[in-house]
């Protein structure tokens, strides 16, 4: 049988407008890490031996040279990082020992990218959250709803925003950004 | 054409020119004119035809509290009715009509109701319209409906598009008048982040209508820079065309921003945005309302406010009449006649109550002829200011029930101490009605919040302005027999709340309801205070006594569509796509919604007359040889941790500890109060490691409630729960030949029975690598396996599944057929699970377990839930086969005539023709159900007006013995 190939799930999407960039972020592994019940110290260190991060604060990212770690709960995180195998989450696994329950949630999400000037001004017409410096410096993360969809946003830099939602609805989630950004541009 | 009453340009921009027409009339305006404004200046008065009386009506302010002066504007499907002229900006090109009126403007033939006016008053309908009865709805509600309302929709979908936004700020400062701007620079320059927003397209409130000095430059002129200020400042967002609505729970502000009812095209833009705003701390400087005097004939057109009249003269340069008569109980009165008269305009007499004379009638039919006073004079007068004081704008203060409180020295409610959390008040909206007071208010309110925050408030001083003579003598109402109007938006005259008060409708509630004073699209802001004066006149109370009515969002008027924003169409609510879509649309599937998703729901083949064929054929084809199905949908969620078992031990009525790795095992989930929630599968894939699947509608909440139960129910457990259901691109692959396709795909996994047995469970490898989940699980009764990748493979594995199957004639089903074979196997659904049943309802009572303790087993013990002459989940089938069942029949004995409450045995609930029997099969609750097996009965359905008989059978139509699925 002949080996299945992945396809993204809004094919790659990349457009430019005049202030700003929105493109479907493909190719990213997300494994959702939990930390066991009491397993606090050793699974900071397990992270910090394996990634080189320490455990960010809840509704916040830390990033190395190769990942992102999101946390997204007291006992949960999201680490984020370039491979586009279907093996990532083996891959973390391993590498955390049994310090933290592993979950694959790459396909669980849509990774869309919005860059540029004019991102803040498009993000207010959908993201209840307060995107101000003071309020969501950079490396800042949040889960929030878009349009009636859950969503995770995450600071990259003083203008760029990683958005995730859920796979199944990504056309909607898509439609909700890019409506956004047409409407403020 | 010549504008008479254009005297100078006031702060209109006479570079640029407006070309609109009104009923058809083309005129002229400047950049800066209101709709209003730019009639008046044209001489247009008469502008509307009132509600009830159809009177001529005229412009009666220059701002959102105007009740008289609506217009519809636009045309086509743009057509916008019941707009404010007063607050509608010009743009070149505005299309604007009258309403509410049959023949023209000038010659309304329903203008016939004034002279019935006698018969007309408070509460007419609700006394006359009582008999005969059967007139009510083929005569009467026809005709009052059609002459209903004011304006006409367009009844064509809106061509504009509409947002929503949110924004986000440490002070909201509501309004831009010279307290708001006082506040907003106050905030700004301390730093705080600041939003202010006004209702105009020009910031400075009063200030542009009046002829005050701050900081010893024309008041306007210091409004322009102080907003120039506050824009240059990027802690500061400045909104104008913004009315910030209604203040919510937790420093949360409704605001409606018109971004383009401005232009004549939005471009494709938002024409409106809602926008929630979330505060820190609010400064309300919302300002106050002029209200008038009732007196007789007191709603010709001429007669206006005489703040409005201050502002079109001096913001707008125009005057709204040649001669001028003013008539007033306060000071403001007297400062309308020394601006009028600067600009050079005749005015023609002061009346001031304070000096014991009044205005005791009018004349002129569609604009105001001639005054009289008590004391017998007869002024000559094309317009009328009048002023009665002014009410602060306590609205938002009161939309978290907080109660406002009167004050005698300016005869006005002032906010009460109850004001929504954050919230301060300054300026006129606070009482503070002189100049002077409401840049010191506005300062202070900014600096206390500020400094509340921890910023440190500017040193800067409070602008230098007078304290304007603000001395005011309460008068309501001249004493008459002709009709005095308090709401000319209503048509409420004095005598309707006389009337009110006599029939003992005396509650202001009471009085609002019965004479309708205070409703429709002005919210009575002109007319409220007055009433109420009346009321407590005719009831011997003071006003404080006789109270307000409770305002409530939104305080003025925001479209429909503004609400709605974008969620119109298909983007009424977003949709969630299986992984196999887009090849089960090249493959001729129809689609149905399940909540949110989009499923297949059969799939059509060329020749296929309807759905029914294209269902038979997925049934039988799938029971003949195999079947595919995305089962995606279904809810699934990865539970891990040391204490993972023991956690769903808690979470299912059934046990589940001892479930053995490798394994899965059907779980029933009970709510708090015992009757069924859920059922699915869960699967060990490791000692610590579990994976549910839930239904797709319960998707969503029992993950709800899992997490609900891990957080509070039972902290010390060790268990972590997160959402799979998108990760995995899953497969029901059904029929005798299921084993032998998917031997060809999965990797290196022996799936032989002995191996791989029913509700085994396995991590494995499928199409050379890709990592799979494989599942040997059925819903349809037939041999099957459910199989999983993650989602980015599931186009890819569909298609490989479906290449692996040619050899077998694979076919893929969709819900219909799957619904089919779940129905011939007895397998409760959504109709079962409904949210009313019991385990032992469905025949499942012995899954609960009396072992251990889960969600919802003690409450389940309740006697009237265990019942032996309950319902039982049974099945049915037509007794001549020819018959098709209906869902949703009730069952009755065969001898007795109709059903009622005590002859109904049950219902039928699930039906399907099966292709394997041949005809109509069902499911169904029925009393005693599981002694009455080979019983006939009759399935009443008078909806569809059908009696059919039907024999109860066991609830497993085919296969009862399970063969199938454990082959």
């Amino acid at each position: 049988m002949a080996n299945l190939s992945p396809a993204p799930i809004l094919g790659g999407y990349d457009k430019s407008l005049p202030d700003v960039r929105l493109i479907e972020r493909s190719g990213l592994a997300l494994v959702s890490l939990a930390i066991p019940l009491g397993g606090e110290a050793a699974a900071t260190q397990a992270i910090r031996a394996a990634f080189g991060l320490d455990l960010p604060a809840p509704g916040m990212s830390a990033a190395g040279k190769a990942h992102r770690l999101i946390r997204t709960g007291p006992d949960q995180a999201l680490l984020m990082f370039d491979n586009n195998t279907a093996n990532a989450q083996p891959a973390v696994r391993a590498a955390l020992n049994g310090a933290c329950y592993t979950t694959m949630q790459t396909d669980a999400w849509v990774v869309l990218a919005v860059s540029g000037p004019g991102t803040r001004r498009a993000l207010e017409r959908i993201c209840p959250l307060d995107l101000h410096d003071s309020a969501f410096a950079v490396d800042a993360a949040g889960r929030t709803v878009m349009e009636h969809m859950s969503a995770l946003i995450l600071r990259e830099g003083d203008d760029s925003f990683l958005l995730l939602s859920a796979s199944s609805s990504a056309r909607s989630f898509l439609h909700a950004v890019e409506t956004s950004i047409t409407h403020t541009s | 054409m010549t504008r008479p009453n254009r005297l100078n340009p006031g702060l209109t921009d006479r570079a640029r020119p407006l070309n609109f027409s009104f009923n058809g009339r083309n005129m002229m305006g400047y950049q800066g004119d209101t709709l209003a404004s730019a009639l008046l200046a044209n001489g247009q008065r008469l502008i509307a035809r009132s509600f009830k009386y159809h009177r001529p009506r005229g412009v009666f302010s220059a701002g959102s509290e105007e009740p008289n002066a609506l217009v519809q504007l636009r045309r086509g499907a743009a057509l916008e009715p019941n707009t404010r002229a007063t607050v509608a900006e010009l743009f070149d090109g505005l299309h604007a009509t009258s309403q509410n009126h049959r023949g023209s403007l000038e010659f309304d033939i329903m203008a016939v109701n004034d002279l019935l006016a006698p018969f007309l008053s408070a509460g007419f309908y609700y006394k006359t319209f009582m008999w005969p009865k059967a007139f009510w709805e083929k005569l009467y509600e026809p005709v009052i409906r059609a002459s209903a309302g004011l304006g006409r929709l367009s009844l064509q979908p809106d061509p504009d598009v509409y947002d929503h936004g949110y924004l986000h700020c440490d002070l909201l400062v509501i309004g831009a008048g010279p307290a708001g701007l006082s506040a907003a620079l106050a905030a700004g320059r301390a730093k705080a982040r600041v939003i202010v927003a006004d209702e105009d397209f020009r910031p400075g409130g009063r200030l542009n209508s009046e002829t005050y000095e701050v900081d010893a430059i024309p008041g306007h002129d210091w409004a322009a820079r102080a907003w120039a200020e506050l824009l240059a400042m990027d802690n500061v967002r400045c909104m104008t065309r913004t009315s910030v609505f209604g203040a919510f729970d937790h420093g949360i502000f409704g605001a409606l921003e018109r971004r383009t009812d401005h232009l004549a095209n939005s471009g494709g833009k938002p024409r409106q945005v809602l926008w929630r705003i979330y505060s820190r701390r609010s400064v309300l400087c919302a300002g106050a309302t002029e209200r008038p005097i009732a007196f007789a004939n007191n709603d010709r057109p001429g007669v206006m406010l005489a703040g409005a009249v201050r502002a079109y003269s001096n913001r707008f340069g125009v005057t709204p009449g040649q001669r001028v008569a003013v008539f007033t109980n306060n000071d403001d009165g007297r400062r309308t006649a020394a601006d009028l008269s600067a600009l050079g305009v005749a005015v023609t007499g002061i009346v001031d109550t304070r000096l014991d004379e009044f205005i005791v009638d009018t004349t002129g039919r569609k604009e105001l002829k001639t005054v009289l006073t008590n004391a017998g004079r007869r002024i000559e007068a094309d317009c009328l200011a009048v002023s009665g004081g002014w009410s602060p704008n306590v609205h938002l203060t009161c939309h978290q029930r907080g109660r406002p409180t009167w004050r005698d020295d300016i005869a006005a409610f002032v906010p009460g101490p109850d004001l929504p959390p954050g919230m301060a008040v300054a300026g006129a909206a606070n009482g503070a009605m002189t100049l002077a007071a409401a840049l010191a208010e506005g300062r202070a309110a900014a600096n206390a919040a500020v400094r509340d925050l921890g910023f440190a408030p500017s040193r800067k001083p409070v602008p230098r302005a007078e304290d304007e003579a603000f001395d005011i003598k309460p008068f309501w109402h001249v004493k008459g027999h002709k009709r005095a109007w308090v709401d000319l938006q209503n048509d409420v005259t004095a005598k309707d709340i006389r009337q009110s008060h006599l029939e003992g409708f005396r509650a202001v509630e009471h009085l609002k309801r019965y004479t309708t004073l205070g409703m429709a699209t002005d919210q009575g802001k002109t007319a409220n205070v007055l009433g109420l004066a009346l009321m407590a006149e005719a009831s011997g109370k003071t006003i404080p006594e006789t109270g307000t009515t409770i305002f409530r969002p939104p305080c003025t008027p925001v479209p429909i569509g503004a609400f709605a924003g974008r969620a119109r169409g298909r983007d009424f609510r977003p949709v969630r796509r299986t992984p196999s879509h887009a090849w089960a649309q090249e493959n001729g599937a129809d689609f149905v919604e399940t909540g949110i998703w989009l499923r297949a729901q059969w799939f059509r083949h060329p020749g296929e007359k309807g759905w029914r064929d294209s269902v038979d054929r997925e049934v039988t084809q799938t029971r003949r040889s195999v079947g595919i199905c995305d089962v995606t949908t279904l809810g699934k969620i990865d539970v891990q941790g040391r204490d993972a078992a023991e956690f769903l031990n808690k979470i299912y009525a059934n046990a589940f500890a001892g479930l053995p790795v490798g394994k899965v095992r059907y779980g029933l989930m009970l709510r708090e109060d015992g009757i069924c929630h859920d059922d699915g599968t869960t699967a060990r894939l490791g000692e610590t490691h579990f994976v549910m699947t839930t239904t797709t509608a319960n998707a969503a909440t029992v993950f709800r409630n899992m997490e609900f139960a891990r957080q509070c129910l039972w902290p010390d457990l060790d268990v972590h729960l997160i959402s799979t259901t998108d990760a995995w691109a899953q497969f029901a692959v059904a029929g005798p030949n299921a084993r032998a396709l998917l031997a060809k795909v999965v990797d290196d996994l022996d799936l032989s029975n002995a191996a791989f047995p029913f509700m085994a469970c396995a991590e494995c490898t499928v199409c050379g690598g890709t990592p799979a989940r494989l599942f040997r699980i059925s819903f349809s009764g037939e041999l099957a396996y459910e199989i999983a990748v993650p989602a980015r493979y599931g186009d890819a594995m569909i298609r490989a599944l479906m290449a692996a199957g040619k050899e077998f004639a694979v076919v893929p089903y969709g819900t219909e057929a799957l619904g089919v074979m779940r129905i011939e196997k007895g397998h409760a659904a959504g109709n079962e699970l409904n949210g009313q049943t019991t385990a032992a309802q469905l025949g499942l009572g012995r899954m609960v377990s009396k072992k251990k303790d889960g969600i919802g087993s003690t409450l389940s013990e309740r006697p009237e839930m265990n019942r032996d002459d309950d319902l039982r989940l049974v099945g049915f089938q037509p007794v001549d086969p020819s018959d098709a069942l209906n869902a949703g029949a009730h069952f009755i004995e065969i001898n007795d005539e109709t059903p009622d409450m005590h002859s109904d045995l049950g219902w039928m609930t699930s039906v399907a023709h099966s292709p394997e029997l041949g005809h109509s099969i069902g499911l169904g609750f029925l009393k005693r159900g599981a002694d009455r097996m080979g019983d006939i009965l009759r399935a009443y359905d008078p909806v569809r007006g059908k009696d059919t008989r039907v024999r109860v059978v066991a609830t497993h139509h085919i296969d009862p013995e399970g063969e199938r699925q454990r082959g």
